[in-house]
């Protein structure tokens, strides 16, 4: 019996952060890194480093502090 | 002194008064506590993600401020009492970006007339909310059913059944 092996999702800014991390200002960009409750994707998913994680993580804060984004969506 | 970036939302019934107004009140403030406002420019007027103090939309105002360090607090303090700019972000920069020199200066061209800020209670079209689809909808048109036998039970069943 074989149970089913889903396929990886794609990195969302490549593998090796090779999309920059967007400001808070550019929450429009910021968006693709949020799943649908809002939450910050896992560096899994996004392809982010830890320090590129961690500059995501502080502009979601930012955008979310100033109404661009949700806290909860 | 210090290079601060400052995002200020401030309350669309000033802006809709006027908008130099709107300007003076984040430069007066800052001006109060021993700083100067180095550009400052409307940087958006949009739906907040969430309602702040009691309002649903508000006028960005992105500002470049020099200032010392000592008067951060006493400025966050009169910002915070201040009913007329609802939320602000102070961050630190190291300089000006170019673009936003630009911008700026765009601004203060004769002839600039800021789009006066829809009702608070204005609803944009991409805004709407999308319908909600429910499980009856997605089950009546074919999606979730079983197409393969789940667990061993069922394909023995399904093997037998044929």
């Amino acid at each position: 019996m074989s149970r089913d092996r889903r396929a990886p999702l794609p990195m969302i800014a490549g593998r090796f952060c090779e999309d920059s991390v967007p400001e808070y200002k550019n929450f429009e960009a910021l968006k693709k890194f949020l799943n649908g409750s809002a939450q910050i994707y896992s560096r899994k998913r996004t392809g982010y480093c830890s320090q590129c994680q961690k500059a995501l993580k502080q502009a979601v804060k930012r955008a979310r502090h100033v109404g661009f984004l949700p806290f909860v969506g | 002194m210090t290079l601060y970036e400052g995002m200020f939302l401030l309350d669309n019934a000033v802006v809709r008064e006027d908008w130099k107004k709107a300007k003076a009140i984040v430069a007066d403030a800052v001006s109060k506590h021993g700083g100067a406002v180095q550009t400052s420019r409307r940087f958006d007027e949009r739906r907040l993600a969430y309602t702040i103090r009691g309002k649903n939309r508000a006028t960005y105002l992105l500002a470049y401020l020099e200032m010392a360090g000592e008067g951060l607090p006493g400025l966050r303090r009169e910002l915070e009492l201040s009913e007329r700019v609802l939320r602000y972000l102070i961050l630190r920069v190291e300089q000006i970006p170019a673009p936003e020199l630009e911008l700026a200066q765009a601004e203060e061209v004769e002839g600039f007339v800021v789009p006066t800020p829809p009702q608070d209670d204005v609803v944009e079209p991409e805004a709407a909310a999308p319908t909600q689809e429910t499980v009856e909808d997605m089950l009546a048109e074919g999606e979730f059913v079983e197409e393969r036998p789940r667990g061993r039970r069922a394909e023995k069943a399904a093997e037998v059944a044929p």
